[in-house]
C-alpha cells in the first residue's frame, strides 16, 4: 500500500504538529472536566463493568440435587479443549445408577484460554463458564484447580445445580 | 471357484464362500466395499441375527443378508443402492430404539459399532418417542467381565464364543423378545482363561473388562502391533498406549499362530512394561554399602573392567525372554564357555491346554537354543553353576533376568544362589524385590522391555515372528546387546531415547493441519 | 352346508378309541396304502392338489418331493402347535379323532420313508396330549405302530412331544429347535428342513389337518378329492369361526365356500342390532377385510391372495361395529410383542415399538405422526427377518391402519375411541411376567 506524504512547506516546521496534538488533548481534558458523566472510563474498583450472562469467566463444575458432582468423566471437555489443559481421572462409583464419576478433575488455569469449548462439549451441563474473573494468584499458588475449587469454592455457596438431571430422564423412560 | 460381480468389480472366490467373506477378505480389509455388520465374526459360526449386512442381489426382489448367502456363479451383488442403504439404516434404527444414552459413561465410545454406523448413515433424527426397555446394569459376570444388559444388542457373539471357541458354555440368552438378556447359566461364572476375548468381540459396551474399565478414553490411545511375551505360543497382539504408559492388549489376527484370540494371562503383560514395575535407573551396591543410582550406560561401561578382570571366571545366565538379535549380540561380545540356561518349571514345558496357553512361559526358548547352537555353545548343568559359585571359580555372574518374574516361581531360590557370586550383574527390565535385598557387589542395569525394541521371537513351533518397536517407557534403558557391547569394553555412546512417545510413520498419527481439518468438531462448527 | 369329509364321525364318543375308530372303517386305508408303492402315494397326493392346511398353503406333494433321494434317516414332524390366534381346529381333531391323525401320519411316513415321527403339541393342550398318548398306546398294542406294521415290513415309531407356551415353536424350524432340546428359536433358511432339519437330517413338517387329509385322498383317489373345492384350491378345510357370531365353532366346508354364507348361515349371523364391520379371514397374521370385501369373498387361496390377504390357518374372526379397531389392533400387537423370540433385531425391537405406539394411542396420548410411524415401522419389519413372525406382526398393523384410518385419526385427535368413547389405560405396553 502506498503512503501519501503531505509535502507542504509548513509541515517541515515541527511546531504546528506539536500544537495540533496539544490542542486535541486539551479539548478532551476540558470536555471531561465539564462533563464527568460522559467519560468512557470506569473508576475501577468502585465502579465495575456488568458483563453479559454469557461471559466466560472462571469455570464452575455443577452438582446434582444431592450435592455430588454432576460430571460423569466422559472426557469430552478434555478432548475438545484446544489448550489441552483439562486432566480427568475416572473411577467406578458404588451406586450402579451413577456408575462413572471423576476422582480427579484438574484444569491448568495458566494454560486455559477461556474459550468455552468445554462448556459447549459437555453433554450433561457439568461444566460452565461462570461470571467470576478476578482471581489472581501469586507465586506459590496452586494453578491446577481441582474439584474443591471448581465446584465447592465459597463463592458458589455449596454448589450450583445442574440443569440436566438423570433421574428425570430415567423416569421419562429415555 | 465362482465368479461374481461385487459393486461392479469382478471377483473370483472359492466355492462355499459367503458374500460377506468375499467382500472382506481374510484380514477383514474390505477390498470390495464395506458391509455394516454386528453379529458376524470370521472366527465364529454364522448367526444372521443383526440383519444389518443387507445386500442387493440381481434377480431377487428382497434384500438378502450377506453373511449367510453363498456366492454362486454369475451373482451380481450390490450394496451401494438406495434400497440397501435404507434397509441398513432401518436395521440400525431398530438397534438404537432401546439403547440407553450411556455414551459418556461407556468405555466403548470411540470404537463402538453403533456410533460408527450412526455417523456413517448421516446422523438421522430418531423417531422413537416411547419409553425404552429397562434392564439390569453393572452385572458382575465373573472375575474379569462386567455386563450391562441395556447396551447389549443381542448379537450373540459372546454366547457363540463360549460355545465354540472356549467350549465352556457359560453364557446364554435368557427371556424372550424385548426382554432378552445375556447371562451365565445357573451356578456358573464367566471365568475361563479366554473370557476377555468376549469383551473384544462385543461390538458395543455391554461387556467391559474390569481391568480396563474407565481407565482411559479410547481416542487418547495409540496402538502398535507386537508379539506377546507371555508364553511360547507367541500370539500376535496390539498394545494400546499413550504418554502415561500402556493400558491394554488386544489380539491381532494371525492364521498360523493364534487366529483371532488370545488368553487372559497375556492381557496382563502391559503391567510389566509400565513405569510402576520398571527398573528406572541402574543401581550399584558394594559390600557393606547402600544402593547407589547411576546412568545405565555409565554403569555398563564401569562394568567392563570387572568383566575383563574376571577373564575365565565370567559366567552368563540367560532366560528365553529376549530377542534373537539380542542373543546374537550377547554371545558375540561376551565370549565365555560358562553359559547356563535358566529354565522355569521344565516339567511344565510341554503343557498345552488345547487352545493357546502353553506351559513354557518364555517367548523365545527356541530362538535362544538356535542362537546358542549357532555359536557352538552348550549350556552347562545348573549344578556346575552352583558349584562354581561356591568354589569361587565363577567370579562374575551376568544374569539376563526374566521380564515377567511372576512366571519364574523359583526366583527367590535362584537369587539366593546368585548372591554367592563375587560380582553379580542383574540385567532386568522390571524391578526385583529379591535382588534389592541382597548384599555383596551387585549391579542392576535396566533393560528395554519387549515393546521398546525391534526383534524376533521364535515360537514353540519354530515360527520366527518379527516385531517392531512400539514406544519407549524408560528412555535410558539398554538393549541386552548394547549392554553386552558396553560391558565388553567397546567405546561407544548409547544415547537414551529422545522422546517417550514415538511418532509413527502413519500420517494419521501426526498432528498436521490436514488431520485437524478432518476433525469436524474443530473446523466445521454449526451455528451457535 | 358343511361337507363332513374328515369330521363325519366326530360326534361319536367311541370314535376316540381304537375300537370305535375301526368300526367306522378306520385303518382300512392304512392297509390299502401299505400295499402301494411309496412314490405312488406321493404322486397321488401331488395330483390331488392338497395344500398345507397350517397357514402357508404350500403344495404338500411338492414339499414331500423335495426330500433327497438317498437312504439317510428322515423324520416326519406333525405341527400341532396351533399357535395362531383364533385357530382351534387341530384341537378338535386331536381330541375327537386322534386315530385319524395317527393313521394319516403312518401313511405319510410310509410315503416319505420315515421311521420316526413326532407330534409336537402345544403345552396348553394337555387334554389333547393325554388323549393322543392313550391312542398311541392302543395303536402300539394293536400292531399298528412299531415293527412290521400290519405285516408289511414297514417299521415306524411315533411319539408325542409337549411344547411349553411359545407361539414361535409353531414355525417349522423353531419347532425343530425345540425338539432338539435347544431354545425354540428359528434357524436360518437355507438350509431348508427338507434337506437339513431335525438333527440335521431331512425332515418334513406338516400340519395336523394336512396329514389327516391324506386318508380320504388315498381312500377315494385324487380325482374324487379334486371334486371338492376350486381348481387350484382343492378339497375341504376346517375353519374356526369365532368373534361376534352367534354360533362360533369349527366347520368343515369345501374350499371356495362363500365367506358370507360361513358367517351368516353356518355361524348363525351377528347379534341383533349389530352390523358387520371387519373380518380377519386367516388367523391374526392375515390382513383384515372390511365388511364390504368380506361379503364378496370366497374361502380359497386365490381369492384371498387377490384381495391382499391370505387364507392362512382358516381362523375367521368376525368383528362387528361395537368394537373399536384400535383396541383390536392393541390386542394383536400385544400378542406379537409377547411372542417374539428375540433373535433378530427388526422383529424383537419392532414388535415392542409397534405395541408401545398403539398403546400410547389407546391411552389417549397419541400424536398424529404416530399413525404414519406405525406404517413406516411395519413396512421396514417385513421381509427382513429370519422367520415370518415379523411379517405376521407387521401385516395386521398395515391393514388396520390402511382400512380403518379414520378411526385412528379420531382417537389421536379426540383422545378417546370413536366407537366406545373411552381410552384404555396403557397396562399392556409394559410386559407382565
Amino acid at each position: 500500500m502506498s503512503i501519501v506524504q503531505n509535502k507542504k512547506e509548513l509541515s517541515n516546521w515541527y511546531l504546528p504538529g506539536i500544537l495540533g496534538g496539544l490542542f486535541i488533548t486539551g479539548k478532551h481534558l476540558i470536555t471531561n472536566l465539564l462533563n464527568p458523566k460522559k467519560m468512557p472510563t470506569l473508576n475501577y474498583p468502585e465502579e465495575k463493568f456488568e458483563y453479559s450472562p454469557r461471559f466466560k469467566g472462571n469455570h464452575v463444575l455443577t452438582v446434582k440435587k444431592d450435592g455430588s458432582l454432576r460430571c460423569t468423566a466422559c472426557m469430552l471437555c478434555a478432548t475438545n479443549c484446544p489448550a489441552e489443559c483439562i486432566t480427568i481421572k475416572a473411577s467406578e462409583h458404588d451406586d450402579p445408577t451413577v456408575e462413572k464419576f471423576p476422582i480427579s478433575y484438574e484444569i491448568d488455569i495458566l494454560r486455559c484460554v477461556f474459550c468455552g469449548f468445554c462448556e459447549e462439549a459437555c453433554p450433561v451441563d457439568a461444566i460452565r463458564m461462570g461470571p467470576e474473573w478476578q482471581t489472581p494468584g501469586v507465586n506459590g499458588s496452586e494453578f491446577h484447580y481441582g474439584i474443591d475449587r471448581l465446584a465447592y469454592r465459597p463463592a458458589l455457596k455449596g454448589g450450583i445445580q445442574s440443569v440436566l438431571d438423570d433421574e428425570e430422564r430415567h423416569k421419562a423412560g429415555i | 471357484m465362482a465368479k461374481c460381480t461385487i459393486n461392479g468389480k469382478e471377483v473370483e472366490v472359492k466355492d462355499g464362500t459367503t458374500i460377506i467373506q468375499a467382500m472382506s477378505g481374510e484380514k477383514q480389509d474390505w477390498q470390495h466395499g464395506k458391509v455394516a455388520h454386528y453379529c458376524w465374526h470370521p472366527g465364529l459360526s454364522v448367526a444372521g441375527v443383526c440383519r444389518l449386512c443387507m445386500v442387493e442381489i440381481e434377480g431377487n426382489p428382497r434384500v438378502q443378508i450377506a453373511c449367510n448367502t453363498v456366492v454362486t456363479e454369475g451373482m451380481k451383488i450390490n450394496n451401494t443402492s438406495e434400497k440397501v442403504k435404507d434397509a441398513a439404516k432401518w436395521g440400525l434404527d431398530f438397534h438404537l430404539i432401546n439403547h440407553p444414552l450411556d455414551c459418556p459413561i461407556c468405555d466403548q465410545a470411540g470404537e463402538c459399532g453403533l456410533q460408527d454406523q450412526y455417523m456413517e448413515f448421516g446422523k438421522y433424527t430418531p423417531e422413537m418417542s416411547e419409553k425404552k426397555v429397562k434392564k439390569h446394569k453393572v452385572v458382575d459376570l465373573g472375575p474379569t467381565v462386567v455386563l450391562d444388559s441395556e447396551r447389549c444388542i443381542l448379537c450373540s457373539r459372546c454366547v457363540r464364543f463360549t460355545e465354540e471357541v472356549s467350549k465352556t458354555n457359560e453364557l446364554g440368552i435368557f427371556n424372550r423378545g424385548d426382554h432378552s438378556e445375556i447371562g451365565t447359566h445357573a451356578g456358573m461364572e464367566l471365568n475361563n482363561k479366554y473370557s476377555l476375548n468376549t469383551v473384544d468381540i462385543c461390538p458395543v459396551g455391554a461387556l467391559t473388562s474390569k481391568d480396563f474399565r474407565f481407565k482411559q478414553r479410547v481416542w487418547y490411545l495409540k496402538d502398535a502391533e507386537t508379539v506377546c511375551n507371555g508364553c511360547s505360543t507367541g500370539c500376535n497382539v496390539k498394545v494400546y498406549f499413550n504418554k502415561e504408559g500402556m493400558f491394554r492388549v488386544k489380539p491381532v489376527f494371525n492364521k498360523d499362530v493364534n487366529s483371532y484370540w488370545m488368553c487372559d494371562d497375556g492381557r496382563d503383560i502391559y503391567k510389566f512394561v509400565n513405569k510402576e514395575s520398571r527398573l528406572l535407573k541402574a543401581k550399584k551396591k558394594t559390600t557393606g554399602g547402600n544402593w547407589e543410582e547411576m546412568f545405565p550406560g555409565a554403569a555398563a561401561k564401569e562394568l567392563s573392567s570387572t568383566v575383563k578382570a574376571a577373564g575365565d571366571g565370567l559366567a552368563l545366565v540367560v532366560t528365553g525372554q529376549y530377542t534373537n538379535e539380542e542373543y546374537e549380540a550377547l554371545f558375540t561380545n561376551l565370549k565365555t564357555k560358562k553359559v547356563f540356561h535358566w529354565v522355569n518349571s521344565p516339567e511344565k514345558h510341554n503343557d498345552f491346554d488345547g487352545l493357546l496357553i502353553r506351559g513354557d512361559k518364555n517367548p523365545n526358548t527356541k530362538g535362544l537354543q538356535a542362537v546358542m547352537q549357532k555359536h557352538g555353545i552348550t549350556p552347562g548343568n545348573w549344578a556346575d553353576l552352583v558349584a562354581g559359585l561356591q568354589s569361587g571359580n565363577i567370579k562374575t555372574l551376568i544374569v539376563a533376568a526374566p521380564e515377567i518374574a511372576a512366571v519364574y516361581p523359583d526366583i527367590k531360590h535362584r537369587v539366593s544362589e546368585f548372591e554367592k557370586a563375587h560380582n553379580l550383574v542383574w540385567l532386568s527390565s522390571t524391578k526385583s524385590v529379591e535382588v534389592d535385598l541382597l548384599t555383596g557387589n551387585i549391579w542392576q542395569i535396566p533393560m528395554k522391555s519387549f515393546v521398546e525394541k525391534d526383534g524376533t521371537f521364535v515360537n514353540h513351533g519354530g515360527l520366527a515372528q518379527k516385531f517392531k518397536k512400539a514406544t519407549t517407557v524408560v528412555s535410558e534403558a539398554l538393549n541386552l546387546g548394547e549392554a553386552a557391547l558396553l560391558m565388553s569394553g567397546a567405546q561407544i555412546m548409547v544415547k537414551p531415547e529422545t522422546s517417550p512417545f514415538v511418532e509413527t510413520a502413519r500420517p494419521a498419527d501426526r498432528v498436521t493441519l490436514e488431520n485437524r481439518k478432518k476433525n469436524e468438531f474443530v473446523f466445521k462448527r454449526g451455528t451457535l | 352346508m358343511e361337507t363332513k369329509l374328515l369330521s363325519e364321525f366326530y360326534h361319536i364318543d367311541e370314535y376316540r378309541g381304537l375300537a370305535g375308530y375301526k368300526a367306522k372303517g378306520g385303518y382300512d386305508v392304512l392297509a390299502k396304502a401299505l400295499k402301494m408303492a411309496p412314490q405312488a402315494i406321493i404322486d397321488e397326493v401331488k395330483a390331488s392338489g392338497l395344500r398345507g392346511r397350517g397357514g402357508a398353503g404350500f403344495s404338500t406333494g411338492t414339499k414331500w418331493s423335495f426330500l433327497p433321494k438317498n437312504n439317510e434317516p428322515r423324520y416326519l414332524l406333525c405341527n400341532a402347535d396351533e399357535g395362531e390366534p383364533g385357530t382351534f381346529k387341530d384341537r378338535m381333531m386331536m381330541e375327537r379323532a386322534p386315530h385319524q391323525l395317527i393313521e394319516g401320519m403312518i401313511i405319510s411316513a410310509f410315503a416319505i420313508g420315515s421311521k420316526k415321527s413326532y407330534i409336537y403339541v402345544r403345552g396348553e393342550y394337555f387334554y389333547a396330549i393325554g388323549v393322543l398318548r392313550k391312542a398311541l398306546e392302543e395303536a402300539y398294542a394293536a400292531g399298528l405302530l412299531g415293527k412290521n406294521i400290519l405285516g408289511s415290513g414297514f417299521d415306524h415309531d411315533m411319539d408325542v412331544y409337549s411344547g411349553a407356551g411359545a407361539y414361535i415353536c409353531g414355525e417349522e424350524t423353531g419347532m425343530i429347535s425345540s425338539l432338539e432340546g435347544l431354545k425354540g428359536q428359528p434357524k436360518l433358511k437355507p438350509p431348508f428342513p427338507a434337506v437339513q432339519g431335525y438333527l440335521r437330517k431331512p425332515t418334513i413338517v406338516n400340519n395336523v389337518e394336512t396329514l389327516a387329509a391324506v386318508i380320504p385322498i388315498i381312500r377315494d383317489g385324487a380325482a374324487a378329492y379334486k371334486k371338492f373345492g376350486t381348481e387350484k384350491s382343492t378339497g375341504t378345510k376346517f375353519f374356526s369361526l369365532s368373534g361376534n357370531v352367534n354360533k362360533p365353532g369349527n366347520y368343515e366346508v369345501p374350499l371356495g365356500y362363500s365367506l358370507k354364507d360361513m358367517i351368516f348361515k353356518l355361524g348363525g349371523g351377528l347379534k341383533p342390532g349389530r352390523k358387520l364391520k371387519a373380518v380377519i379371514p386367516g388367523g391374526s397374521s392375515a390382513p383384515v377385510l372390511t365388511a364390504e370385501e368380506a361379503e364378496r369373498a370366497t374361502l380359497d387361496y386365490e381369492c384371498m391372495a387377490q384381495m391382499g390377504t391370505m387364507l392362512g390357518s382358516g381362523a375367521i374372526i368376525v368383528i362387528d361395529d361395537a368394537n373399536c379397531m384400535v383396541d383390536c389392533l392393541g390386542n394383536l400387537t400385544h400378542f406379537y410383542h409377547h411372542e417374539s423370540c428375540g433373535q433378530c433385531t427388526p422383529c424383537r425391537e419392532g414388535t415392542g415399538w409397534l405395541d408401545k405406539i398403539v398403546h400410547s394411542i389407546l391411552s389417549g396420548k397419541g400424536r398424529l405422526a404416530d399413525i404414519d410411524l406405525l406404517v413406516k415401522v411395519a413396512d421396514n419389519m417385513k421381509g427382513r427377518t429370519i422367520c415370518a413372525l415379523s411379517d405376521a406382526a407387521a401385516l395386521p398393523v398395515l391393514s388396520f391402519v390402511q382400512k380403518f384410518r379414520p378411526e385412528f385419526e379420531y382417537f389421536v385427535r379426540e383422545g378417546r375411541s370413536q366407537v366406545t368413547g373411552k381410552t384404555k389405560e396403557a397396562v399392556h405396553g409394559e410386559m407382565h411376567h
